[in-house]
């Protein structure tokens, strides 16, 4: 006998297991009903096989496919669950556990496994043991190194967009913008001239009525004739577009969390989750009456990131 | 006799010794339980995902290459889209079959991930996590995370526009990490939003680095099981050191079977007839555009949720930021998860049970798991019903804002009340001693020796005293 003939005896034996139930031969009255039901489910799944290939032929068609996919496996499920049900000799049985455990005496032939051939170094202190974790440890770190590329260093870029001074305000399509273009109550999405759809320079011109603005003097100053001002439409909380306008109410609110700013106050949060009022972009008007930027935003745009207040 | 099947046992048999370890496979009994079948949903509804997906793998192009559409969707003909965007138009519009396998797959994806948590909860309510099954507890969590990992990315390939802002959303999340958050977020992007390399990188962790841990973690969650042999409710014959049930072969394989094609059938008639993501009304993404009412799918819901019950507080320590985001979207997930993770090990703290169990508990045995649990369940659906804030306000005519604000209550109040009303109903059960596993199991009729019958009736066993002797 060879060794897995007996590895194989002796599991025949292990698996001792008591069984209960029914035990029929030959089929009974429900049983051959049973069947019957099991047929046709096949029959249909059957069916509905062949039907797929007559749609995908004939050019496809996704709610029919759908139907007969879900008819065909559908079907064939039915015919199985019978077949479980009604037609299997199954029977209850039970099965003992075994302990999981190998005891004290399996985990010590373990360690001894582990211990006995690898020679006098292990379980020393020995300088050897730990140049070999110093190693593996250099060796990880230097392995973990190309992460590095995966990305620029962020720098400085979080803080500045392509506002600068004298910038021309274009719409999306690049055209510039000019006073008083846009009506009274009307918005629109605004970038620096060069930058049309650039995503972290987007601000939100906003034509306001005359004197609802309470914003202080030197932020009066990038708004031409009290009426035009912009703030970043890059919402301060999740950085989603803030683009929705109240007009009678002055505010601004963002689709995705809600948030709300009041335009009349320097865009500053007066519901919802964000926490920083949405920055302001300083414009002026240039000799040929198109709006221009006298900077970057009065603050970094978009959602808090850790040192976005240390200076630059 | 020597039929062909018969020689390819012997050949496998005299090379593998498949015959006894086939044997003893195929003889492993099984406990009988609905519940026990929801992780099977998982699982085949994992097989519906691997199938479609490769599918969907062949024709999407992981690009955000500019070209302009010209497909026969008339709205967006001329458009400039990004190639991945391109890609899944083509999908759904001129590849044969591509739509029902589009839909199909992201069918497929909520499906699964619903039924790894609903299985989570069949797994908790019922103690099936105690000693020994703390490790594969443990494979479990790491499930779900890799199956919300996996809807993420894969929600996020079409570069459509909904998926977008999804993204942006992401970013601003990662950036609100404390310390480390501008760092993490420039290398997982690729650089400040929207980073051209996402795309594809969101392409390589769908289709190649979270599918081969998810795999990998489904055959530990597997082969521990097979290994512990699995756990069965109380009842007749029942006790903690045997398993009652049917044999992997022919029961429980025809059962597993039948299910697989209902979950298959199921997923496609809701591929086929139930429209999902159409990316086509939603457009490509553009960075200054937002669609609304915009809600994610529905696992991410109540962290969307979250986002919008959050308060406005940002802190600046010593000129150092954490953000508004930092408190719903890293502090609360963390803690919540971090319970739900170490669950075993806390509950042992407090019951100081260290004994092996294969006998599961009923919900309302253990009333203050059971009260722990829905009150865990309540934040979350509250989180979930705030992501659709936007929509109720809508539908009932309220505004957005009141929505908000009665939720933020709830989620102090509820849970609490949902605490104490499960222990209470749990109270309550327990009293009436209406225990089905403990209701009289039957009676045996059997026919004497002398042509008359006699009727045993069957009392429930409850000890392993009891039952012991007549086992062995």
């Amino acid at each position: 006998m060879t060794d897995r003939d007996q590895q194989g005896s002796e599991r025949v034996d292990v698996d001792r297991q008591t069984e209960h139930g029914p035990s029929n031969r030959g089929l009974t009255g429900g049983q051959r009903r049973a069947e019957r039901r099991a047929a046709i489910a096949l029959g249909v799944a059957i069916v509905a096989g062949v039907g797929l290939f007559v749609v995908y032929f004939a050019g496809g068609q996704t709610q029919v496919e759908g139907v007969l996919f879900a008819i065909a496996f559908g079907g064939f499920g039915v015919a199985l669950g019978i077949w479980a049900n009604h037609l299997l000799d199954a029977r209850e049985v039970v099965e003992e556990r075994h302990e999981l455990s190998s005891g004290p005496a399996g985990r010590q032939a373990l360690g001894d496994a582990l211990t006995e051939e690898v020679g006098p170094v292990i379980g020393r202190r020995s300088m050897l043991l730990k140049l070999l974790v110093g190693a593996g440890a250099a060796l990880g770190l230097a392995l973990l190194l190309p992460v590095l590329s995966l990305g620029p260093a962020p720098g400085n870029s979080l803080k500045v967009t392509p506002w600068t001074r004298g910038k021309r305000v274009v719409d999306e399509e690049d055209e510039p913008v000019r006073l008083n273009q846009v009506p009274e109550d009307g918005f629109l999405t605004v970038f620096p001239e060069g930058f049309a759809g650039r995503a972290d320079a987007q601000a939100l011109l906003i034509h306001v009525r005359p004197g609802s603005l309470k914003l202080p003097p030197e932020r009066m100053a990038g708004v031409p004739e009290g009426t035009h001002v912009a703030y970043s439409k890059i919402c301060t909380h999740a950085g989603c577009p803030v683009g929705l306008y109240r007009a009678e109410s002055q505010s601004l609110i963002c689709p995705c969390h809600q948030s709300q700013f009041d335009v009349s106050d320097g865009a500053k949060p007066f519901f919802g989750p964000a926490a920083r009022p949405l920055p302001q972009l300083p414009l002026g008007v240039d000799d040929e009456g198109i709006l221009v930027a006298q900077g970057d935003f009065s603050a970094p745009v978009g959602p808090a990131f850790w040192d976005m207040n240390r200076g630059s | 006799m020597s039929t062909v099947t018969e020689r390819t046992f012997k050949y496998l048999d005299e090379r593998l010794g498949t015959a006894s370890l086939a044997r003893a496979t195929l003889r492993k009994v099984f406990p009988d339980h609905w519940s026990f079948l929801l992780g099977e949903i998982a699982l085949f509804s994992l097989v519906v995902l691997i199938f479609t997906g490769v599918f969907l793998t062949f024709f999407y192009t992981p690009s955000v290459q500019e070209v302009t559409y010209d497909g026969p969707y008339a709205p967006l003909q001329g458009h400039h889209v990004t190639a991945a965007f391109d890609s899944v138009m083509r999908i759904s519009f001129e590849v044969r079959a591509g739509l029902l396998m589009r839909q199909t797959h992201h069918w497929a994806a909520l499906v699964f991930v619903a039924s790894i948590v609903v299985h989570l909860c069949r797994v908790f309510f019922t103690g099936a996590f105690r000693r020994p099954r703390e490790v594969n507890w443990l494979v479990g969590i790491g499930l779900l995370f890799l199956a919300l990992g996996e809807g993420f990315t894969g929600y996020s390939l079409p570069d459509d526009l909904l998926s977008g802002i999804g993204l942006r959303i992401f970013y601003a999340v990662t950036l609100a990490i404390p310390v480390v958050g501008t760092w993490v977020t420039y290398l997982l992007f690729g650089g400040e939003f929207p980073a051209p390399d996402i795309i594809s990188r969101l392409f390589v962790f769908h289709v190649m680095l979270l599918p081969a841990l998810l795999l990998g973690l489904v055959g530990a969650h597997l082969a521990i099981l097979v290994l512990q042999k699995h756990t069965q409710f109380p009842g007749h014959g029942k006790t903690e050191r045997n398993v009652v049930g049917k044999r992997l072969w022919p029961e429980q394989t025809f059962k597993s079977v039948s299910l697989l094609l209902f979950v298959t059938a199921v997923l496609a008639l809701l591929g086929g007839l139930a429209q999902i993501n159409p990316v086509w009304q939603y457009g490509p993404f553009v960075p200054f555009n937002v669609s609304s009412p915009a809600q994610p799918d529905w696992y991410i819901g109540f962290l969307d949720g979250a986002l919008r019950l959050g308060p406005p507080w940002d802190l600046t320590l010593f000129g150092f930021t954490i953000s508004e985001v930092f408190w719903p979207a890293i502090l609360f997930p963390g803690i919540a998860f971090g319970i739900l993770t170490l669950w075993p090990w806390i509950e042992r703290r407090f019951t100081r049970d260290r004994a092996e169990h294969h006998i599961l508990d009923r919900p309302r045995d253990t009333p203050v798991r059971t009260g722990i649990g829905s009150a865990g369940l309540t934040v979350f659906f509250i989180m979930f019903l705030e992501g659709g804030n936007d929509i109720f306000g809508v539908l009932l005519n309220v505004p957005v804002e009141t929505v908000t604000r009665i939720l933020q209550w709830s989620l102090v109040i509820a849970p609490i009340v949902a605490f104490l009303i499960t222990y209470w109903i749990c109270k309550g059960l327990s009293r009436t001693r209406l225990r089905p596993a403990q209701i009289n199991a039957g009676v045996r009729l059997s026919r004497t020796t002398d042509g008359g019958y006699e009727t045993v009736s069957l009392e429930p066993v409850q000890t392993e005293e009891e039952l012991e002797p007549a086992e062995r």
